[in-house]
């Protein structure tokens, strides 16, 4: 297979094994899991033919897989990887370890069900369940909008030494085939300069990472860490203009789908957006004023972005593929927090929709819609019936 | 006696924290000046990390990653694949981990990465114990010792990870001691004209978590190769074994009077000891018949 | 003023800030305290020092050390009793430096090669006067020529070598090398009287007026005698005697059976002489063959001779016999050793009295010195001239050694003392104070890192076949070869001189140690004192000091 103008009929995992070979990274290391082995294999293959030139290896875990990623990404070189769920969970020291490296990883994760019990359905608890780590983490509909996103990430990652996280669902997005346009390799080249970090583990430079701080430089660190945060958010925006200028694709940080007068907009992330556009299209053709806002960006949350978009509208209602025990939909509190505070805030209604992978129609969205509009917002989030 | 000629640079700086008298410090010091300065060291938590010093300093001349503790091989592999990438190719990647990151929690990606014939140079310090935390057992730990979480003596035997190395058919797995420096350069220096995955365990009594005098470190590094607990070996491709050091006929009594670890051993367990160690040679040596036939 | 932040990752700069020698109790010191053997050795002769050279292969260096004490190396290579390989570290090992065979091979080398002393220093002015040119008065010459007096030694022989010549045999002692040794003394422009004598107390008187000190080392030539013996008989002889007129090539016509009284060097010289000169040969001594004052080497060899030994036994009378040959009653005894070198007790075994059939008894029980005209001038006392530490005696500028002055009747403790002189007669005529150094510890077999030097055996001892020994008179011992001399070289522990070997600065964990012309510096700003260096140590060069602050 070769990179062509034409879009090419993949998966959201070929998608991603796509950008991955288009962005040249260096290092590849790699574990196999459901349901990401797609990427893997087709990373592989182009390895086999002789079109991608990174150095792949394959540990034995997913834990050694993230150990070898971060010092080779300091080592100065491009790194990718991708996993999901209980791959995810088994590097979570290491999720920690590469922000506070500042590591510019780039990781595709595949959202599947946490164990246990033993599931592989699309939920996207694992990740979320990662938000305090440090990663920078998109959450995409489609496989063309993943394909786009990883390359975002590696120039996003790179600016601002983060490591990024792109999220989209298991099956949903990452088997379900749709048409999708692969950029010429030297666009490519051309939206990512070459990964050249002024500190790293060069033998010339002779410095060392690792050593034992005190109180007060990790305490700065930490500091250092959310300004590489805050710099994430900008460069997030300007990396998908500059993406949408030269491909005429274009995501946002956050996407505002027919709200321009809604008085209820469903929130929510990853696959459920496709269902919501339908359901929202099937209500304002109905006559009702019902928006979809799109979140894309989760870390760092834009908080800014949220408030902007739902100030003033009178209901808005959080569908949340996921679950936090003892605490309920996670985008549903986020964004509460996110909303306190802001004048004329909308009532915001939390559900529990898809959680564990249940299948979550147009339909079921609409009567979820109509049955919060009759309910009184309550702080905790709601099971969908 | 001669004078020692050792082609070397100096790549370990004074002024790091170990103990006084320290034979990992020493062990080091020697491995990092044969290796020399074109070299990446992986040193996960362990005493080693802390000889390498409190941010921002370092006592390595060469660049150091300090990984989680069960990761170093991993780790290794990783920062190998980058620097292979970057076209330097002869940049050697060295590991420096304690028993406790290769025997225990190390384990696991240390299989992978010698299976996968990853070209590192993996040296693990073995003192027996998981010294940096204040000397507990480790699975490295031999028979009867006693440490921080086996008060009474280890029920266990020391697990043979030379062994285990030379079952993943590794081009070079090995025993060293920096109390026999001469033989310690030598294997250095042959590995480090090698690739693929090789392994040397270096043995580092320990002044605190075995109980020796500051100066006492050398003659129990001696000791335990004379009386045969820790032989000195060399296996190629799994199958090539040479012994380079014939055992003497220091008895292992000897060798456990030096260590407080074993103060007031039962004299049983001193005999099946030395039975244990006497078993370990013949199956040694049934081994370098089995390599030679091959 | 801004605080400098450091950066919380990324190292920039080495451990080298951290200056861990405040941590250390204690600290290493180099050290170079005296060797066993240098402290045994009657000259006191710097022996790791010329070992270590020659086991560098500089012979030239290790004979100059050498004979910074001892002009007379191939000559003490040979005979010296070696108290140096009694204390000898390496004994307590494996087996003590052939450390007496290895200064004879740097000796002979000297011999062959032609090496000559450096001409004197500038002439001083003083002249003294050296009353023998035995080993004693020799070495006396020696040391003070060099440092440029003007020395005359006055001889009573015809030439000039006292014992080494006149009771020394050939067999033990080259001719060839005698003469070799002591010309390159004369050479350095000694001045020399033979055939003069000192007889009198007024000659005494008149050297002291001629010169500006003297040094008696006249010997102990008045042989002891056995009481229960005639003071003259054809069939007697005094061992000296015999011996003095075998150096001459013309050995005393004796009967065939000769019986030699005597345990010492002298009565084994005189039994082997006779042996060689055709007699059958027995030793009659009082002290058992283990107590015996002759050196194990000298009774070994005797032995193989097939010189008989009855031990242990005294000679109460002696009886010609009719027709020929003499009957010797003896009797067996119990000796014991006094407390001083000289003095023992000899209690007769009651009812052991055995026979010996001879034709001629040659004593050497040994001499005492005449002191009939020097005890006029001089303090004496139990036969011998009183000497300090220094070799004084009681008169102002008269200096005494070698056997007049002391039971030490070994060659090498008569070198000793002559030096000794020499130096002290240096210092005063220099107007020097004393030097009070008190007298350091030795190195112990403890203070040696053994680990280092694998065990080996000492060079084995080559000696002419027994037969052949006999026959020919030629030397019985032979010496080292060369490479055989390299190697007992290499077994020097080198105890208080420093090797070069560099483990110090290699087992320092810290780095702590550093090469310096020369020689090593501890890095006190970094040494933890944990002592490894000091540990190993294979010369004993280095020691922990405690520190207090």
């Amino acid at each position: 297979m070769t990179a062509a103008q034409a879009p090419m009929l993949l998966t959201g995992n070929h998608a991603v094994a796509w950008a991955a070979r288009l962005a040249r990274p260096q290092v590849v290391p790699v574990y196999p899991i459901t349901p990401q082995t797609p990427i893997l294999e087709l990373l592989t293959d182009f390895h086999a033919e002789g079109n991608f030139d990174a150095e792949i290896l394959t540990p034995e875990s997913e834990h050694s897989v993230l150990a070898a990623c971060i010092p080779a990404s300091l080592a100065g070189a491009r790194v990718f990887t991708a996993t999901a769920s209980q791959g995810l969970l088994l590097m979570h020291e290491l999720l920690h370890y590469a922000a506070g490296a500042r590591a510019p990883i780039v990781m595709a994760n595949v959202n599947r069900t946490v164990a246990s019990p033993w599931a592989f359905w699309p939920d996207q608890t694992d990740s979320l369940a990662q938000r305090d780590t440090g990663w920078i983490q998109f959450y995409t509909e489609s496989a063309q909008e993943s394909l786009d996103t990883v390359l975002h990430g590696f120039r996003i990652a790179e600016q601002v030494l983060l490591p990024v996280m792109v999220n989209h669902d298991a099956f949903y997005v990452s088997h379900a085939l749709e048409p999708v346009q692969v950029p010429a390799q030297e666009v490519v080249d051309g939206y990512l300069p070459p990964y050249k970090p002024v500190n790293r583990l060069d033998t010339e430079l002779g410095s060392s990472w690792g050593n034992v701080v005190s109180q007060e430089m990790f305490c700065r660190h930490r500091q250092a860490l959310e300004q590489g945060m805050a710099q994430a958010l900008v460069a997030a925006q300007e990396a998908d203009r500059e993406w949408g200028a030269l491909t005429g694709r274009s995501h946002g940080i956050v996407e505002r789908y027919r709200c321009d007068g809604a008085r209820v907009v469903v929130v929510t992330m990853g696959s459920m957006c496709g269902t919501a556009r339908e359901a929202v299209d099937a209500m304002r053709d109905a006559g009702e004023a019902v928006g979809l806002l799109k979140v894309r960006l989760f870390r760092p949350l834009p908080v800014q972005a949220l408030r902007v978009a739902l100030e003033g509208v009178p209901d808005v209602v959080v569908l949340d593929r996921n679950h936090s025990p003892g605490l309920g939909g996670i985008l549903h509190q986020e964004l509460r927090g996110a909303l306190y505070g802001v004048k004329s805030p909308p009532r915001v209604h939390g559900i529990l929709a898809g959680v564990g992978g249940v299948n979550v129609s147009p339909d079921a969205i609409a009567q979820l819609v109509h049955t919060a509009l009759t309910t009184p917002p309550q702080p905790e989030s709601e099971w969908a019936r | 006696m001669e004078t020692l000629e050792l082609n070397q640079q100096p790549m370990l700086c004074s002024g790091h924290a170990a103990c006084p008298g320290c034979v990992e410090a020493l062990s080091v010091r020697h491995v990092l000046a044969t290796i020399g300065p074109d070299a990446m060291a992986v040193i996960p938590p362990s005493c080693m990390a802390i000889i390498s010093g409190p941010q921002p300093f370092s006592s390595l001349r060469i660049p150091v990653y300090q990984p989680t503790l069960e990761a170093s091989a991993a780790a290794a592999s990783g920062l190998r694949r980058a620097l292979d990438a970057q076209g330097k190719r002869d940049t050697h990647v060295i590991v420096l981990a304690g028993d406790g990151g290769t025997y225990d929690i190390g384990f696991q990606c240390l299989s992978s990465a010698a299976e996968r014939n990853e070209n590192i140079l993996y040296f693990c310090l073995d003192n027996e114990g998981y010294m940096n935390t204040g000397a507990q057992k480790s699975s490295s730990t031999p028979h009867y010792a006693r440490t921080g979480s086996t008060p009474e003596g280890k029920v266990t035997r020391k697990k043979n990870l030379t062994e285990i190395m030379a079952a993943h058919q590794v081009p070079y797995a090995a025993t060293a001691s920096v109390g026999f420096l001469p033989d310690l350069v030598r294997k250095v220096e042959k590995a480090k004209a090698m690739r693929g995955f090789r392994i040397i365990t270096l043995l580092v009594p320990c002044i605190d978590g075995w109980g020796l005098s500051d100066d006492g470190g050398l003659a129990a590094a001696r000791y335990a190769v004379e009386c045969g607990a820790f032989p000195l070996y060399e296996v190629e491709d799994g199958r090539r074994y040479t012994i380079n050091r014939e055992r003497g006929d220091r008895p292992v009594a000897d060798y456990l009077a030096l260590q407080r670890r074993y103060k007031d051993i039962d004299s049983i367990n001193v005999a099946i000891l030395q039975d244990e160690v006497d078993e370990g040679w013949r199956r040694l040596r049934r081994q370098v018949e089995m390599g030679a036939e091959a | 003023m801004n605080k400098v932040l450091i950066r919380p990752t990324w190292t920039h700069g080495t451990t080298e800030v951290f200056k861990t020698g405040t941590w250390r109790a204690s600290l290493p010191h180099y050290v170079k305290p005296p060797s066993p053997c240098h402290q045994a050795c009657p000259v006191n002769g710097d022996i790791a020092e010329w070992i270590g050279l020659a086991r560098a292969r500089d012979f030239r260096g290790a004979w100059d050390v050498l004979t910074r004490h001892n002009p007379f190396p191939a000559i003490a290579g040979r005979i010296c009793h070696h108290p140096c390989e009694a204390a000898c570290n390496r004994g307590a090992y494996d087996e003590s430096v052939s450390i007496c065979k290895l200064e004879r091979a740097v000796g002979d080398m000297a011999l062959e090669a032609g090496w000559a002393y450096e001409s004197p220093a500038a002439a001083l002015n003083g002249h003294i006067a050296i009353v023998g040119g035995g080993p004693s008065g020799l070495s006396a010459a020696f040391q003070l020529r060099r440092r440029g007096w003007r020395v005359t030694i006055y001889e009573s022989q015809r030439k000039l070598g006292g014992l080494m010549r006149y009771g020394i045999p050939s067999y033990r002692l080259a001719r060839k090398v005698l003469d070799g040794e002591i010309a390159r003394i004369v050479a350095l422009g000694v001045e020399v009287q033979c055939d003069h004598a000192l007889k009198t107390a007024a000659d005494l008187d008149n050297l002291r007026a001629t010169h500006d000190a003297v040094y008696l080392a006249v010997g102990a030539s008045r042989p002891k005698r056995l009481p229960n013996l005639p003071d003259r008989a054809p069939w007697l002889m005094d061992g000296a005697e015999y011996l003095a007129r075998s150096a001459t090539g013309t050995p005393p016509a004796l009967g065939r059976r000769l019986v030699v009284v005597g345990g010492g060097s002298a009565a084994m010289d005189v039994a082997r002489s006779a042996r060689r000169a055709g007699h059958d040969v027995t030793i009659l001594s009082l002290e058992r063959a283990d107590q015996m004052p002759a050196q194990r080497e000298e009774l070994a060899e005797a032995l193989e001779e097939g010189i008989a030994l009855v031990d242990g036994a005294m000679l109460a009378a002696a009886m010609p016999k009719v027709g020929s040959g003499l009957s010797l009653s003896c009797t067996r005894v119990q000796f014991e050793p006094g407390a001083t070198r000289g003095q023992f007790t000899v209690k007769p075994v009651a009812g052991s009295d055995f026979e010996l059939a001879a034709d001629a008894i040659v004593v050497a029980i040994g001499q005492d010195a005449d002191l009939s005209a020097l005890s006029q001038r001089l303090g004496a006392e139990g036969g011998l001239l009183t000497v300090g530490n220094r070799q004084t005696t009681s008169a102002d500028g008269v200096w005494a050694g070698g056997d007049v002055a002391s039971m030490a009747r070994f060659v090498t403790e008569a070198i000793g003392m002559g030096k000794r002189a020499a130096l002290d007669i240096d210092r005063v005529l220099s107007g020097a104070s004393a030097d009070t150094a008190a007298s350091e510890r030795p190195v112990g077999i403890a203070n040696i890192a053994t680990w280092y030097h694998p065990k080996h055996a000492r060079a084995a001892e080559l000696l002419r076949p027994a037969a052949e020994r006999v026959a020919t008179g030629l030397e019985v011992q032979l010496g080292l070869e060369l490479e055989q001399a390299l190697e007992e070289a290499g077994r020097c522990f080198s105890c208080g001189e420093c090797t070069h070997c560099d483990n110090c600065f290699h087992y320092c964990p810290d780095l702590a140690i550093r090469r310096v012309n020369g020689g090593y510096e501890v890095l006190t700003d970094y040494c933890k004192g944990c002592g490894i260096c000091v540990k190993e140590c294979p010369t004993g060069s280095m020691t922990m000091r405690e520190e207090t602050k």
